[in-house]
């Protein structure tokens, strides 16, 4: 299934250069996770890392769905 | 501290020379605009002296006027700048260069080492604020549903990729500013090179991006980083300038207010209309006069008071509440009306700083609400930067506790305080604002929010469907507060806070 990763501000960098502001559209297997989507990109995920699907606060492991966009960012050093 | 009594028969400016205070004629600048204002009175005292000014705006009595600081920093919510205007006070000029004396410099000296520490390691890891400014953020309230569009009639902006920080970095940003010796430098001084918007200011940042940007429905980001500068220069809140011009926006689209009214056409999205008001809300010509006013009261005038959205007469900040609950609560509570900057659970809500709240939700929030409210009245009584301070003086638990700031206030001063403490004197600080505003005449009847908020459901993103649930929240906020049901302190909270019962 496709779904779209979208990353803010210095997460971005993580990303391939297929992508466009910031977003991009991959394939994942069925079953695959938020966790499992986030974690092929190399992101240093830490206790400053949000992560939100389709804008929304969820476990790490609920199981994506086509077209959903998994959302990452780093509110690091402030607010 | 300075208090200023009464008014000045003529305009005036204090100068501040380390221990010589003294008032002169600032009839020469009156009617100047701030960076001009500034250059001429560090001419006239001291090259390194440092300014706090009013623009045309203050000078106006425009209610969104602001106290500008060293040019681009603005002290701006409420209409403080007005206040300074009413009283022919233009300006505060200060040089000094003797510090207080430390308590315990040599340990004061550790602490601060080991926090810079902190934050270099944070940096080094990428920090978002340093890299975009404040400017980063709009990518984050749009993902979530909350990034006020059209004046709140949307919570998510289909340009948001033209206005946000990578948009500002790649175009218009020279450098980063940062504030006295800050490691994180979110400051953004940007030039606008040519065309009809060239300029060279500070700007734009979040909460400005989100009222004269998205607010208006403005993507033109060359317009937008003019309209900040316009509003630096005339001295003016860029939340409250650009979210009355947001709501006069509305009302024309909905042909409440007619072009000839105006005197010319007021769409969503029309730049140059945008920048035509803000030049005519500081001089309070035409219909600019109305807009002076803020968006309460010229709602009001033109007969639809429910397009205003502010809280006691406030316009709201960045961050749609309708998608965030706890800042409803937050909005609808604070001391100085709509502010974020009075208790910002969004750091939890949104940013997850330093857990992650679910924004979505009104459990917990009046707690949440309550502490933040004083640990921020704490902050901004120690005189630290809140980017700094809630990250790096509390500790990292979902209700923020001040370790670290009461052991810097205790090297400071030599107090000894415990955290308890420091943290009872902010609710002190907060009860006592709590009753000057019921002495004043804006009591909790005003704890509420506007029609939008409580009556229309967000139409799109995440949050759709969602109005805020004031009344979940407010009455167990008042118990936890020691107030009784109708709003007002009790008489044990007052007694064991150290308030006089009147």
């Amino acid at each position: 299934m496709m779904i779209h990763i979208k990353m803010i501000g210095n997460y971005r960098d993580h990303l391939p250069p297929a992508s466009k502001n910031g977003m991009i559209e991959i394939e994942v297997p069925d079953g695959t996770t938020v966790h499992d989507a986030i974690s092929r990109f190399g992101i240093p995920l830490d206790d400053s890392s949000v992560i939100v699907l389709n804008g929304l606060t969820v476990d790490m492991n609920t199981p994506l769905q086509e077209g959903d966009v998994v959302t990452a960012f780093s509110a690091i050093a402030g607010g | 501290m300075y208090i200023f009594e009464g008014k000045a028969s003529e305009p005036v400016y204090l100068w501040v020379n380390e221990d010589q205070v003294e008032v002169r004629s600032a009839a020469h600048v009156w009617g100047k605009e701030v960076p001009e204002t500034t250059d001429i009175l560090k001419v006239e005292t001291h090259p390194e002296a440092r300014v706090a000014c009013i623009g045309p705006a203050g000078e106006n009595l425009a209610l969104m006027a602001a106290i500008m600081n060293d040019k681009n920093r603005a002290a701006a919510r409420s209409g403080v700048g007005a206040v300074m205007g009413s009283k022919n006070l233009k300006a505060v000029v200060a040089m000094g260069n003797k510090n207080p004396p430390l308590f315990n410099p040599d340990a004061m000296r550790d602490i601060s080492v080991d926090t810079s520490k902190n934050v270099g390691v944070d940096i080094k890891k990428g920090s978002n604020l340093r890299i975009y400014g404040t400017a980063y953020v709009p990518q984050v309230t749009n993902t979530l549903g909350i990034l006020p569009t059209r004046n709140f009639l949307q919570g998510t902006f289909e340009h948001a990729d033209k206005v946000d920080g990578v948009a500002l970095k790649e175009q218009y940003l020279i450098k980063n500013v940062p504030c006295y010796r800050c490691p994180i430098s979110c400051g953004r001084l940007t030039e606008v090179p040519d065309g009809p918007y060239k300029g060279k200011g500070e700007g734009p940042e979040y909460e400005t991006i989100s009222s004269l940007g998205t607010g208006c429905g403005v993507s033109n980001l060359a317009a937008l980083t003019k309209a900040n500068y316009l509003c630096n220069e005339y001295g003016m809140d860029t939340i409250t300038t650009g979210m009355t011009i947001a709501a006069a926006m509305e009302m024309y689209e909905k042909g409440y207010i007619s072009e000839d009214v105006i005197g010319m056409p007021l769409r969503f999205g029309d730049h140059d209309a945008m920048i035509a008001m803000i030049h005519k809300m500081a001089r309070r010509e035409g219909f600019g006069n109305d807009l002076a006013e803020g968006s309460y009261r010229l709602c009001e005038k033109y007969g639809h008071p429910e397009i205003a959205v502010t809280a006691r007469k406030q316009e709201f900040p960045g961050y749609d509440p309708r998608g965030s609950q706890g800042m409803g609560l937050l909005y609808a509570t604070s001391n100085k009306g709509a502010s974020h900057m009075e208790g910002d659970v969004a750091y939890e809500e949104v940013f997850g700083v330093p857990v992650k709240e679910n924004p979505l939700t009104t459990e917990g929030k009046p707690e949440l609400v309550k502490h933040f409210e004083d640990s921020f009245a704490l902050i901004d009584s120690s005189g630290l930067c809140v980017f700094l301070a809630i990250r790096y003086v509390f500790s990292k638990e979902r209700m923020v506790w001040p370790v670290r700031l009461a052991d810097m206030m205790n090297l400071t001063t030599g107090a000894g305080y415990t955290p308890e403490e420091v943290l009872k004197a902010a609710e002190r600080v907060y009860n006592l604002e709590r009753m000057f505003l019921i002495k004043a005449g804006s009591g909790p009847e005003h704890d509420t929010l506007p029609h939008r908020m409580l009556h229309e459901p967000l139409p799109d993103g995440p949050a759709k469907g969602k109005v805020v649930e004031l009344d979940k929240m407010l009455p167990e906020f008042y118990k936890l507060r020691g107030w009784d049901e109708k709003g007002y302190p009790t008489k044990e909270k007052l007694e064991e806070l150290g308030l006089p019962v009147s």
